[in-house]
This record gives C-alpha cells, sequence and structure tokens, in this order.
C-alpha cells in the first residue's frame, strides 16, 4: 500500500516535470493554473484549515507578490527568479504586522475583515504611481510559460511538504487546538497569538510567491487581474472539497474541481457553469467534510470492522 | 510566614454594570485542597476565569508563587504552573484523546513524540487507556470530565483549578473523583475545587473552604465551622445542605 503509494507519486512528479516538452500551449496553460491553484488552496489551507480562521482575502497577498516582481523586473531590471522570491519575502514579512491586527477577528468577523483588507491592500497597491494605478504595468518579455510553470510547481512541491510537516508537528498540534478552542488551547499553554500568526505568515508566504510566477505569465498586470477573487474563490472551493485542514484535501480537491470543470467546458460550453455548481452543491451535500476524510472514514470503519 | 502558593487580593470584576466579583480575597497552600463554594452565579467561574488569565480583573492582584500574574496571557500562566478545566467540558472534538492531552505536555515536551509519550501516560492514569485514539468527540460525559482533568494534569501544574468537577456524575463516580483529588494532593499538588452543591464531598476532600455569594466571599474557614456559619445557611436557603450526592 505504502509501496504503491510511493510509486504513483514518483511517476506523477515525473509526468508533471516532463509536461512542458510534450504539451502545447492551451494544455500547458491549463496545467499550469491548475497547479498554481492548487498551491494558492495549499498556502490558504494552513490558516483556515488548520488555525480555523477562515480567510476571503489571501489573495491580497498574491497580488503583493505579482506587483512586486513586477516592479523590480520591470523597473529595477532584476532577474525574475530573485524578484519573485522578493514577492514573496515581501508578502510574508506584510502579513506579520496584518496578522496582529486581524488576528483578533475571530469566524465571520475575520473572514469578513479579510476581505476588506484585501480590498485595502488592492488600493494602496495601485496608489503607488510605479505600478502604474488602475492602467497596469508591462513586463519586459524574457521568462516563457515553461519557466513559469516550474517555478509555480516547485512552490506547489513545497508547500505540500510544508503541509506534511505541519500536520506532524508540535506547531500544527497547537495550530489544531487552537482551531478547536482558542480559549483551552490558550489556558494549555499554547501560545495561540504567535501560533496563529505564524500561520498567518505562511498562509501568505505562499501566494506571495506564486504572484510572481503569475505577473510573468500574465507579462501585463492590472489590479482585476493579480487581486483576483476568481482565483481565491476557485483555491478555496478546492481545498473545502478536497477537506478542509488535511494534507492531501487541496490536491485532490483540487484534481477532481479542474476534470470535472474540464470535461463539463467541452461538452457543455453554454451551460457547464451551471451544471458544475450544481455538481458542487451535490458533492459537499454528500461529503461535507470533503473527500479526504470520507475516503479515511471509510478505510476506519473497514479497520474497525 | 512563607508566601502562599495562591494569594487572590481584592479582585473585583464587572461585566456592563454586573458585579460579578467585589473584593474576592483567597489563599492556596502548596499541596491544600481549598474547596469554592457557593451556589450558581455565585462567581467561582469568573473567578476561575482572572485566576487562569481568561479575564482581566478591574481591581485586585493575583500572585502565584510570589509573583504576580494579572495581565499575563494564560498561555503563560499555564506554564508557570496553574492549570484549569472547565465546567462546560470542552473537548478539542477532532483531536484523539492522545492529541488532546499532548497538547498541554507540550509545555515540558521537547518533541511531539515525546509530548504523545507523555500523555499517554497521562491517559492511562485517569483510566482512558483504552480510548487514547478515539477522537474526543466519541467520548461520554464522564470520560470528557477525565479528559478535562488529564489535559490540566500534562502541564505538571502545582495548582488545579477544578471548575464544578462534580457536576454530571453519578456518586460513585463523584467519590472516585474526590479520591483522585485527594490522591493528587498527596502528590503535592493544589487544588481549589469549585462546587455547587454536594457537601458531603466538600466536607470529604477540602482542607478549607471559601464561600462565595452574588460576587463577594461570605465565609472562611475549615469544613466544620463553614457548615454552622449562618451567612453560608443563608445562602444557601433551600438548598439541601449535606444531603447532596
Amino acid at each position: 500500500m505504502k509501496r504503491a503509494a510511493a510509486v504513483l507519486a514518483a511517476l506523477v512528479i515525473v509526468v508533471l516535470i516532463l509536461a512542458p516538452l510534450r504539451l502545447n500551449g492551451y494544455a500547458i496553460n491549463l496545467l499550469y493554473i491548475t497547479v498554481l491553484s492548487i498551491g494558492l488552496a495549499y498556502g490558504w489551507n494552513i490558516i483556515s484549515g488548520y488555525a480555523g480562521y477562515f480567510s476571503f482575502g489571501q489573495i491580497a497577498f498574491f497580488g503583493v507578490g505579482a506587483y512586486a516582481t513586477g516592479l523590480l523586473v520591470a523597473d529595477l531590471h532584476w532577474f525574475w527568479m530573485p524578484a519573485a522570491f522578493a514577492g514573496g519575502v515581501l508578502a510574508c514579512a506584510l502579513a506579520i504586522p496584518l496578522g496582529y491586527v486581524m488576528l483578533r477577528l475571530r469566524g465571520p468577523f475575520f473572514a469578513m475583515g479579510m476581505f476588506g483588507m484585501a480590498q485595502m491592500v488592492r488600493v494602496l497597491v495601485t496608489a503607488i504611481p510605479a505600478t502604474g494605478s488602475g492602467s497596469g504595468l508591462f513586463l519586459p518579455p524574457g521568462s516563457g510559460i515553461t519557466e513559469v510553470y516550474y517555478w509555480t510547481l516547485a512552490i506547489c512541491a513545497g508547500a505540500i511538504a510544508l503541509t506534511i510537516w505541519i500536520d506532524r508537528s508540535a506547531f500544527g498540534l497547537r495550530l489544531q487546538a487552537l482551531r478547536e478552542d482558542e480559549q483551552v488551547a490558550g489556558t494549555l499553554g499554547v501560545d495561540t497569538t504567535r501560533a496563529k500568526i505564524t500561520a498567518f505568515a505562511l498562509s501568505a508566504l505562499i501566494p506571495g510567491l506564486l504572484g510572481g510566477g503569475y505577473a510573468l505569465f500574465l507579462t501585463y498586470i492590472e489590479p482585476d487581474a493579480v487581486f483576483s477573487s476568481r482565483l481565491d474563490l476557485q483555491s478555496i472551493v478546492m481545498a473545502i472539497l478536497g477537506g478542509l485542514g488535511t494534507v492531501w484535501g487541496p490536491l485532490i480537491g483540487g484534481l477532481v474541481m479542474t476534470q470535472i470543470s474540464e470535461a463539463l467546458w467541452a461538452r457543455f460550453p453554454q451551460i457547464y457553469l451551471m451544471i458544475f455548481g450544481g455538481l458542487l452543491v451535490a458533492l459537499l451535500i454528500a461529503l461535507p467534510r470533503g473527500i479526504v476524510p470520507a475516503i479515511a472514514d471509510r478505510f476506519a470503519a473497514r479497520r474497525n470492522a | 510566614m512563607t508566601e502562599p502558593l495562591l494569594a487572590v487580593d481584592g479582585v473585583s470584576i464587572a461585566f456592563g454594570g454586573v458585579q460579578a466579583l467585589s473584593e474576592v480575597s483567597l489563599e492556596v497552600r502548596d499541596g491544600e485542597i481549598l474547596a469554592l463554594i457557593g451556589p450558581n452565579g455565585a462567581g467561582k467561574t469568573t473567578l476561575f476565569n482572572v485566576i487562569s488569565g481568561v479575564l482581566r480583573p478591574d481591581a485586585g492582584d493575583v500572585r502565584f508563587a510570589g509573583r504576580s500574574i494579572v495581565g499575563w496571557a494564560p498561555h503563560r500562566i499555564a506554564r508557570a504552573g496553574v492549570a484549569r478545566t472547565y465546567q462546560i467540558v470542552r473537548p478539542f472534538g477532532r483531536l484523539s484523546v492522545v492529541d488532546n492531552v499532548a497538547v498541554g505536555a507540550l509545555v515540558h515536551a521537547r518533541t511531539i513524540e515525546r509530548a504523545r509519550n507523555d500523555a499517554r501516560d497521562v491517559v492511562g492514569f485517569v483510566g482512558l487507556g483504552a480510548y487514547a485514539d478515539r477522537p474526543a468527540s466519541s467520548l461520554t460525559l464522564t470520560q470528557r470530565k477525565r479528559l478535562e482533568v488529564a489535559r490540566a494534569l500534562a502541564l505538571r501544574p502545582k495548582l488545579l483549578l477544578l471548575d464544578e468537577v462534580m457536576a454530571g456524575l453519578t456518586p460513585t463516580e463523584m467519590d472516585g473523583m474526590a479520591e483522585f483529588v485527594l490522591h493528587l494532593s498527596e502528590r503535592g499538588i493544589a487544588a481549589v475545587a469549585g462546587i455547587e452543591h454536594v457537601m458531603r464531598l466538600v466536607m470529604r476532600i477540602s482542607h478549607r473552604i471559601v464561600v462565595l455569594d452574588a460576587g463577594r466571599r461570605i465565609a472562611e474557614g475549615d469544613p466544620a465551622a463553614i457548615l454552622t456559619d449562618p451567612a453560608v445557611i443563608e445562602a444557601y436557603l433551600g438548598a439541601p445542605l449535606g444531603i447532596g450526592g
């Protein structure tokens, strides 16, 4: 069982690495967007799945990463890779003071607060004259889809590795404790403020790093494109469908969603969103905790039987 | 005179005009069991919230092992050696019983493996060994009460704040809990046990009793003296002293 999973994982990795050599333009773009969304879902899963702080604003850090990379590449003529890396670090650094304020809110107040926060960040970023304000920013040509794809694939793999570590670590146990009951976690010795700000910063680092790649992919960035509620929502739905606060939830949810979405789009281009929405609702009613916990329960039941 | 382990000194707190505690003072010495009794709404849970750092008092001081702990974050107070249980049991439902306890054990253990090992010992000690790997949400109320105590013990506290540990237990289970608290006291762990009724058990386990009523301390003394105190009888008017449990 373990061995089969390892072989399968190795096979998937090889396919993903070799993919750009064989795929055409449309397929590679689709694969890139899929990996990107899954990466975003992993980033979101740390603060919202493990720590239980449901955020509707992590896309702000994606936008910050994209704009920082755009400015560094266009105005300061940095090489794209250090620029994208710097974008991630900036998003992460920004998350610490923001988290200190925002994480005082709980439940729906935090969710709505983060939505507002993302709008604020968007306005602030576009208020900087160098970003071209609302009209956007052109990046010089330089890196192609292949580089962007590999960068994104690497960040996504890193996000999965980080999640595996969190799931097994003392830090992860503290996060889950505060998700279940923050006050009790505190009286059991968990420094809840520190734990949740750390989680928030990690949940900002990943979209920050991915944002740089997206800026290079678009080559022209404007506020609507990079502070994209569509990307944000899509990654949230992936994580929820797969299973909140689980290691493999965002990956499984992401794959299932992309496959269904593509299959429907190809067959029913006019009404695919309607069918897709209905299917999503049905899936979430059937598996309220997501796909991964449902499968885990099935296995546990068989073992106990 | 040596400094008591816990010294609550003139603590007051109000919630929107309701005075929940008025200048409450009490002391607990090493290994001592202090019963904190009083009718529902007397302020016992509020006092536990103040001591454990969940609430900050409007006035007064709380000293633990000689240091003022007012304004400390709850986790810091817990790490200093004050552990508490909750009246309404609050397990981390999605975590296993062991992991519930390991959260507290992390305060002393360097790694999560050690924390889980320590937690297993504590889980066995409170008699939940057979349920160690089940999710906490699958436990019965009695088992959840034990889990509350196990989580608190994993902190290796010097002082345990037990909020209504007897509530919801059958008489036999109450006796078991009483033995358990006495056993902890023999091992040097002091306790403040908040108990609404069940005087029979209060008499048996406590070295001293403090009586709260409507946020005020109305009596303090050894168990025999408290039973005959007119103010206490007044506060419990209608409540059958000495019969409960």
